[in-house]
């Protein structure tokens, strides 16, 4: 598998690491009626079949955390961003 | 012997140059074009091996990669190599080969009493046969059966060959030379493209140079050889001989194995023996050609029954007849070449047989032509075990007639060359008018030409590669030339096939490798197994080194023909990588023995070299584990190590801690964010211990972290963890909290950092710091931290920090340094009796001062069971925060961290050791916790361990069993604080 | 002047002089560039415009927003990753580099020094393409890698920065690895011969 890194370019799968989900938010609350958002984040995570955001980061190029899209059924990549929107 | 079949022409071997070669001890001699194969037969030898499991008698039965039966052990001693295949190696000057599965010899080899047994031998044999009692497996069942069944055998020594990896990348990649490949490489290259083309053979042609039409006016071999040439004259064309494309990957990665030096006795000097290629190629054709499948009857594996189109290949590529008199059997007109081709060599061919229902008139006509007799019929037994002798031939009237032939020419159709088609989990589809499985949906950038697409003609595959490698390259941008070729649109003849046929003689093998015959499939479907991947996993048909390249589909159709189903409904089993089988050694290229992965040596290294340090991997790093000096055993080597630098001073390189610049004006807010307690208010010239939790609350990593300015921070992890916490950091920064202007960079290797440790450390740091420069207790005290120069103006950076417990320094240097500095400090360290110590001493000053390290920090602990709790801030949100608080995670039950005393201090705490009541029964439902460090402490003279217990800080006094089933040791020890020594840390402060 | 002596990343790694096949001249030469001036800088929030504005007023050239090479006075800029560069400098020898840039881009980037963390080395050659494309997967056709280009990518499983210089090419790999990164280019390199050039 090759993934395009915006700022690098196409690399193979072995410079990259999986991290999973994108979609899920750090809770900002921390008082006790966070509870289930805090579980939600830590545990919960849905796998889907077809599209998915997922974090990996290109840890052996510019180490940059991406926002890749992937179809979890044929392995494409439809989009690839970084995951920090500014600079 | 000499070259008894040998033709007088044609061919592409030359026969003005002879090889000289061995087969079980018998020296041989062939041509260089040859393969061992071609040249076997040129010598009349058909006999080449025995069987899998019932030690039949087998000789060559094709002309390729596909070969099921002619394999042999290559080479000798080191390099000796089983299960290779006869039919793809070039004979080259000495080789030397025997033949496998044979005892005492090839032709008198008693464990063919397997077939009288053979009954028992059916599918799923092992399975219902051995089932108990499970402990005979091991000891009995499976050793004898390895040793009557199975294929080469290894040299068991190390693989004394190199190998090595590289890349390509290309426009458009081209797997197969034959007509559609040159083809489709030609129109690629002549538009521009970046081509590679590859081919497992050593000369390119594919069927070209097996066969014996015409192209454009030229012989298909001299066409063959003079694309070759044009495509060699594009600067861009990459021609890769003697390459299997092996695996396809998602993303246009084509893994291939190049056998650069498989053709020679030994590679040449500074040469591998082969390459793993991994291929980036935008667009492919695959055009891997097609497989010719036998017809299955009684005896068919006997030697001399060999596939029609590999004899047209022996005759027309390497100028040898693989038999006198022929007998051809086939169920299609294309397979009547090999009769013509044979016949017009001046062998004679005898009859040809057509089991279809309906005469052909052509094949009629054709044996006619050549005075061999047409039979309307089937083979209905052969003779001759270690040769045939004759075929006795069943006419539709019943009829029998005996033909004497040494050859049995078989020809069921063909089957594209599929497999590389379906790696990333395209599904074939059935094509009924051609009556084979042709590639379904492909990869994206993928197209398939000629024969492998089921386009079986010559201008179905010349016209087809033109078409696609024309595409592929307008695909990457490039303009190509309008095809010059069309394809008849009705290309093939339509193919009547026939599978197997009811005959009177024995075994009737599906898949000749693994001697899997009728009756086994016919069995197998009885006991439901109806699917092709479960009659593979049931059978064995379609596995080892062939993958079933000659049997899958006759095996699919039996399954079809005995369920009553439609064989294009039944499906067939699914192809994986790698296409043919590849060495471990090509897959680990240069990275084995002493490069098995490269190694990261600290700063020190060449001086504790020359000091006789002994060395232990932690991660990549070679770190020195102890200083031992002659005459001392390991324990003496660390006792002392440990008393000096208690005693006197110690030094200790831990330079491969992770070193992390944390730098811009939010530097404090996310370190606050990343470590249970707080680091935004630590004063510049301060270090601070913090500990790191996952976000579910269990710690990840601890360190300490000095503020070198108000916007620079200097981190440090632990050696295992440098890497995660790093990316751990940078996804905090860019993904949580972007809104920080922090910015993070490793310093582990920019760093030289040398522990000095023990009551004299800090005279052996003044001696080295340039003067006018104050580490006194006042001026320098306990977690100081700050910028000095060393040695006439070094830069470095000094922090008062101590893992073993004694008033300690770190220094750190730029590493360029790092050499010349530790010299340094041996040298001003003399006079106070400075010793160097290693990393099991430092583990043994770790473990007596109850510090947590990588088995406390072992991902199943809190910091409440490391004893931290109290640092955990509850000021500020950080990682780990809100799950940490869980209350099952604070529980006093959890098991937390403390000290074991053994009441006999000879005994040791053995790691990864339990702990139940002393008056207890050591079994789970009292397992309380485990042991997770162990060491001898001199200064205690005693074994002491570091344990996770249960309620564990109150229970000091209490004398628990220590439990180590696995090594079956037991004692009993007394939980106490894990501060052995120094519990106040008074040494510290001094 | 220090009383330590500077020892560089590949002293003693590798033995000066022909390596691999004798035949012919050798496909690759590898040079040691010890001692130059390294380090990183990382541009602090909101302050891109501001940065390559210094850069340019202090070094004469603006960043790269890609991963290229530009030239400025004294120092080469690399880019690295969004928002971060490699510099390289000769006539700013080893600690001076870092010191240099952060004096200059104060507030503007964080600067942290690599003088001593990595090993340069440059190879040249006929086969040079050949020797790398055996451990780096990255394309490094001329017209792909042009002049100028760069990239952080692994090498036989090892970390590097690598950049063209007309028909050089620099790496840049960490300096606990030079050992392994010699015993590798030593195996790769093999069948083409390899001059190493050592400073006396």
């Amino acid at each position: 598998m090759r993934i395009t890194c915006p700022y690098c370019g196409a690399r193979g799968l072995e410079e990259f690491t999986y991290r999973g989900d994108a979609t899920v938010t750090r809770p900002s609350s921390i008082d006790a009626r966070a509870t289930e958002a805090w579980v939600d984040y830590v545990y919960l995570r849905d796998n889907p079949a077809g599209l998915h955001k997922e974090f990996w980061q290109h840890s052996a190029g510019c180490r940059a955390w991406l926002e890749v899209a992937r179809d979890t059924t044929t392995h494409e990549i439809v989009a690839v961003e970084l995951a920090a929107k500014e600079r | 012997m000499s070259q008894i079949n040998r033709l007088m022409k044609r061919g592409l071997v030359d026969r003005d140059k002879s090889i000289s070669f061995r087969f079980d001890g018998q020296r041989l001699e062939g041509h260089p074009g040859d393969t061992l194969a071609s040249a076997l037969l040129a010598n009349g030898i058909r006999l080449v091996g025995r069987s899998f499991k019932y030690h039949r008698p087998r000789g060559v039965l094709t002309a390729g990669s596909e070969e099921p039966n002619a394999l042999v052990e290559l080479r000798t001693g080191a390099h000796r190599e089983p299960n290779t295949r006869a039919t793809t190696i070039e004979l080259y000057e000495g080789l030397d080969a025997a033949s496998q599965n044979r005892w005492p010899s090839l032709k008198y080899d008693l464990l063919s009493v397997n077939q009288l047994v053979s009954p028992i031998f059916g599918a799923g044999f092992y399975y219902k046969t051995f089932m108990w009692p499970a402990s005979f497996w091991e000891k009995l069942y499976e050793p004898t059966i390895r040793r009557a069944a199975g294929l080469g055998y290894p040299s068991k020594q190390p693989d004394p060959d190199t190998y090595e990896k590289a890349n390509a990348f290309c426009d458009v990649i081209v797997i197969g030379a034959g007509a559609a490949g040159l083809s489709a490489a030609l129109s690629a290259a002549r538009a521009g493209a970046r081509v590679i083309l590859c081919d497992e053979d050593f000369v390119l042609g594919g069927r070209l140079l097996a066969e014996r039409g015409e192209i454009d006016g030229k012989p298909t071999q001299e066409w063959a050889a003079a694309a070759a040439a044009e495509l060699e004259s594009f600067p861009d064309c990459r021609i890769l001989r003697r390459t299997t494309v092996f695996g396809v990957y998602d993303g246009g990665v084509y893994a291939a194995v190049e056998r650069v030096g498989d053709h020679l006795r030994k590679p040449a000097p500074y040469t591998p023996r082969q390459r793993l290629w991994r291929i980036v190629a935008k667009q492919s054709v695959v055009c891997a050609g097609a497989f010719e499948r036998p017809i299955v009857f009684g005896d068919n594996d006997r030697p001399g029954v060999m596939l029609a189109s590999a004899v047209r290949t022996y005759v027309n590529r390497f100028g040898v007849t693989p038999g006198r008199a022929v007998v051809v059997f086939a169920d299609n007109d294309a397979a009547l070449s090999t009769a013509k081709d044979l016949s017009d060599s001046g062998v004679e061919v005898r009859a040809i047989v057509d089991p279809r229902p309906d005469a052909s008139p052509t094949a009629g006509q054709a044996a006619t032509a050549i005075g061999a007799e047409y039979v309307s019929g089937i083979v209905d037994s052969v003779s001759g075990a270690h040769g045939i002798k004759s075929v006795r031939i069943k006419d539709t009237q019943g009829r029998m007639t005996l033909f004497n032939c040494d050859l049995l020419a078989v020809s069921g159709g063909w089957n594209p060359a599929i497999n590389l088609t379906t790696h990333l989990g395209g599904k074939p589809v059935w094509d009924e008018a051609r009556s084979c499985l042709v590639p379904g949906a492909l990869a994206p950038g993928m197209r398939v030409a000629g024969a492998a697409a089921g386009r079986f003609s010559l201008d179905a595959c010349l016209a087809s590669g033109e078409t696609a490698g024309g595409e592929s390259a307008r695909d990457c941008g490039f303009s190509p030339a309008a095809p010059s070729r069309s394809a008849p649109a009705q290309d093939d003849e339509r193919v009547t096939p026939v599978w197997h046929v009811q005959s009177r003689g024995g075994k009737a093998f599906v898949d000749l490798q693994n001697d899997v015959t009728v009756s086994d499939v016919k069995l197998a479907a009885r006991e439901g197994f109806r699917v092709p991947d479960h009659l593979k996993r049931y059978t064995t048909l379609g596995m080892a080194t062939d993958q079933g390249k000659t049997s899958n589909l006759n095996g699919a159709a039996l399954l079809a023909e005995v369920t009553g189903r439609y064989l294009g409904s039944v499906g067939s089993t699914t192809f994986r990588p790698p296409y043919t089988p590849v060495a471990i050694g090509a897959l680990a290229g240069h990275h084995r023995g002493k490069e098995f992965r490269p190694k990261r040596l600290p700063p020190s290294h060449r001086w504790a070299e020359e000091n006789g340090a002994e060395f232990v991997e932690v991660g990549a790093w070679m770190r020195a584990l102890m200083f031992p000096k002659s005459g001392e055993t390991a324990q003496e080597t660390v006792d002392r190590e440990v008393a000096n630098t208690r005693n006197n001073v110690g030094v200790c390189d831990v330079s491969t801690l992770g070193k992390i610049d944390v730098q811009g004006p939010d530097a404090g807010t996310l370190l606050d964010r990343v470590y249970i307690n707080g680091f935004s208010k630590l004063p510049v010239g301060k270090a601070r211990y913090g500990l790191m939790l996952r976000e579910d609350g269990f710690a990840m990593d601890d360190g300490t972290t000095a503020r070198l300015a108000d916007d620079h921070f200097y981190m440090t992890t632990t050696t295992a963890n440098a890497v995660r916490v790093s990316q751990h950091l940078e996804f905090c920064q860019q993904v949580l909290w972007p809104e920080l202007d922090v910015q993070t960079v490793s310093q582990t290797e920019q760093w030289a950092q040398y522990a000095v440790a023990g009551p004299q450390s800090r005279k052996v740091i003044e001696a080295l710091l340039d003067s006018g420069q104050d580490i006194s207790n006042e001026a320098f005290p306990y977690m100081a931290c700050g910028t000095f120069t060393v040695c006439g103006g070094t830069p470095a950076r000094l922090f008062r920090l101590s893992f073993s417990g004694e008033l300690a320094y770190e220094i750190g240097v730029p590493a360029r340094f790092g050499d010349a500095l530790i010299r340094a400090i041996m040298d001003d360290g003399a006079e106070h009796g400075i010793g160097p110590y290693g990393t099991e001493a430092l583990g043994v000053m770790r473990i007596e001062k109850g510090h947590a390290a990588g088995p406390e920090l072992n991902g199943q602990t809190t910091a409440h069971d490391l004893g931290l709790g109290r640092m955990m801030s509850r000021k500020k949100d950080f990682i780990g925060r809100f799950m940490g608080e869980r209350e099952a995670l604070n529980e006093a039950s959890r098991a937390t961290l403390i000290g074991l005393k053994p009441l006999d201090p000879k005994m040791r705490v053995s790691a990864g050791a339990h702990l139940v009541p002393r008056h207890a029964k050591a079994d789970a439902a009292n397992d309380q916790g485990y042991v997770t460090s162990q060491a001898y402490s001199p200064e205690l003279e005693s074994f002491i361990g570091l344990a996770m217990l249960s309620d564990g800080p109150a229970r000091y006094g209490e004398v628990v069993r220590v439990c180590d089933p696995l090594r079956n040791y037991e004692t009993l020890a007394e939980v106490c604080s894990p501060h052995f020594v120094d519990p106040e840390g008074e040494r510290l402060r001094v | 002047m220090s009383d330590l002596q500077s020892v560089s990343a590949l002293d003693g790694m590798l033995v000066s002089g022909r390596h691999g096949s004798p035949d012919g001249d050798a496909g690759v030469t590898l040079t040691e560039r010890a001692d130059l001036g390294l380090a990183t800088l990382e541009v602090r929030r909101w302050q891109g415009a501001a940065l390559d504005e210094s850069v340019r007023t202090s070094y004469g050239v603006g960043l790269p927003s890609a991963p290229t090479c530009v030239e400025g006075k004294d120092v080469r800029f690399i880019g690295v990753a969004p928002g971060q560069w490699f510099a390289v400098s000769e006539a700013l020898p080893n600690e001076m580099l870092a010191d240099d840039l952060a004096s200059k881009l104060r507030g503007k980037a964080s600067v942290a020094d690599h003088s001593s963390g990595r090993a340069v080395v440059r190879l040249e050659g006929s086969a040079v393409r050949s020797v790398l494309s055996k451990g780096l997967a990255i394309d490094l056709d001329p017209r792909v890698f042009v002049d100028g280009a760069a990239a952080v990518t692994s090498i036989g499983h090892m970390g590097v920065l690598i950049w063209r210089d007309t028909e050089a090419f620099d790496l840049a790999v960490f300096r606990s690895f030079a050992g392994s990164f010699c015993a590798w280019i030593e195996d790769a390199s093999a069948e083409f011969g390899l001059d190493v050039v050592t400073r006396s």
